[in-house]
């Protein structure tokens, strides 16, 4: 065995340990920011992650201080970014719903709230 | 199955593992034909044909294994993006849209196809020209699975750097696997060949093999670090995380085959070098062909601590 085959041990080791690992996607930050208040219902909601997404399968719902879905269905996903449109629902909490796939393959889903209104 | 605190999918994690290792071992093989076996081995007729034929068959159940596990990961993968069972993502399209709408799909599909053109080009092995156009296969089988994993969903120009790590890993990773099943098979061979014409054809085998590991050796510490970097990121992640506790258990492993690796090049080596027909000869031969077995049964182990690492959070992930 050649002085190679000891360093290339060493760093196929090192690399295999690190290389094919995988991640998940985190929410990042979203708009209406998590737990904030905005004056008035936002006509969008809009979130990042830490990883692209998938959008076959990547979801998102909103619902208001009522329990009524206030989102218009179908999220638009870009990259990091997901975001959907929203119908007024009146001041209260909104419930944000989201479920995604990262393109490496995990998925993950979380929630928040938002506040609106004075 | 709940390991080092996190649940995992046992059967999706063993799936990958051996993926990965039947596409390394692959690739790795095509390497070892093309850069070390057929220019070492030509001047021996007979004993270059009987290895090239032991690593064909390497090269052949390696793709086998890579196509059949390849198939079954797409389906558990379905499965667990799904939740449904198998029949069902059938019947639902399920199947579809992963394969069409997925950027996992689609480099499956990609690799699906450097596989038969591996194939083919194994069966026209007679044809050199073809030489060329098999190692590119054999390399894209391997290095695509690079976009498949976190690398493939990194963002911006980090993304970029971390793809370019990855590929260049899994080729780099290859070679060496590759390497060490064909010296094995090398030694193999060479026990039933007449001694002094195949000792020096072998050892200029093993001085081939060492510049490509030379080679691979750079990519693989340039490749190391960069992905340590981006997904462990400190050395208290390395510690204080499950991602990072289970990176330390391949490291021990990294360490003990360091010490066989050390054994062999600075013990061993120059005894078969500069030693023929002796005692010391056969016997410093001997333990090298252990040593190398050795070392590829934890290359293979090492494999499967990946299959596990993939499902957890990369350790600078839990440290933000």
């Amino acid at each position: 065995m050649r002085r190679s085959s000891l360093i290339g041990i060493t760093s196929l080791l090192l690399a295999l340990a690190t290389g094919a690992a995988q991640a998940h996607a985190f929410l990042d930050h979203s708009e209406p920011r998590v737990g904030n208040k905005v004056a008035s219902p936002p006509r969008t909601v809009t979130l990042w992650f830490s990883q692209k997404l998938e959008p076959a399968f990547s979801s998102l719902t909103v619902t208001n201080a009522a329990g009524e879905r206030v989102d218009s269905g179908k999220a638009r996903v870009s990259g990091n970014q997901m975001s959907i449109p929203l119908r007024a629902g009146g001041a209260g909490t909104y419930h944000v719903n989201w479920h995604v796939l990262s393109v490496d393959t995990h998925t993950t889903d979380g929630n928040f709230t938002f506040q609106v209104g004075q | 199955m709940s390991w080092f605190g996190a649940e995992i999918n046992g059967p999706l994690v063993l799936t990958r593992a051996i993926h990965f290792a039947a596409s390394a071992t692959t690739a790795g093989a095509v390497m070892f034909r093309v850069f070390v076996a057929e220019p070492a081995l030509r001047p021996s007729r007979d004993g270059g044909a009987i290895l090239q034929s032991r690593m064909a068959a390497l090269t052949w159940t390696g793709l086998a294994v890579a196509a059949v596990t390849g198939l079954v990961w797409f389906m558990l993968l379905t499965m667990s993006i799904t939740g449904l069972g198998s029949g069902e993502t059938i019947r639902s399209g399920a199947v579809l849209t992963v394969a069409g709408d997925t950027q996992f799909g689609l480099v499956s599909e990609m690799r699906a196809a450097f596989a038969l053109v591996l194939a083919v080009c194994l069966v026209l092995s007679r044809f050199v020209v073809l030489r060329w156009l098999e190692l590119a296969a054999a390399s894209a089988l391997v290095g695509a699975i690079a976009w498949t994993g976190h690398a493939g969903s990194t963002l911006g120009e980090l993304g970029v750097l971390h793809l370019t790590a990855d590929v260049l890993h899994l080729v780099a990773a290859s070679a060496w696997i590759g390497g060490l099943f064909g010296l094995s098979i090398l030694f193999a061979v060479g026990r039933r060949r007449s001694a002094s014409e195949w000792e020096l054809l072998q050892l200029d085998a093993v001085l081939r093999f060492s510049t490509l590991g030379m080679i691979s050796v750079a990519a693989l510490i340039l490749s190391g670090i960069v992905n340590a970097w981006i997904l462990v990121g400190s050395f208290r992640a390395l510690l204080v995380t499950d991602y990072g506790q289970l990176l330390l258990l391949k490291i021990m492993a990294f360490v003990v085959m360091v010490g066989f690796a050390a054994v062999n090049r600075f013990w061993l080596t120059p005894r078969i070098a500069l030693t023929t027909k002796t005692k010391t000869h056969t016997n410093a031969l001997s333990a090298l062909t252990r040593n190398t077995l050795i070392e590829i049964a934890l290359a293979l182990a090492i494999f499967a601590v990946v299959g596990v690492l993939g499902t957890l959070h990369p350790a600078i992930h839990l440290m933000n």
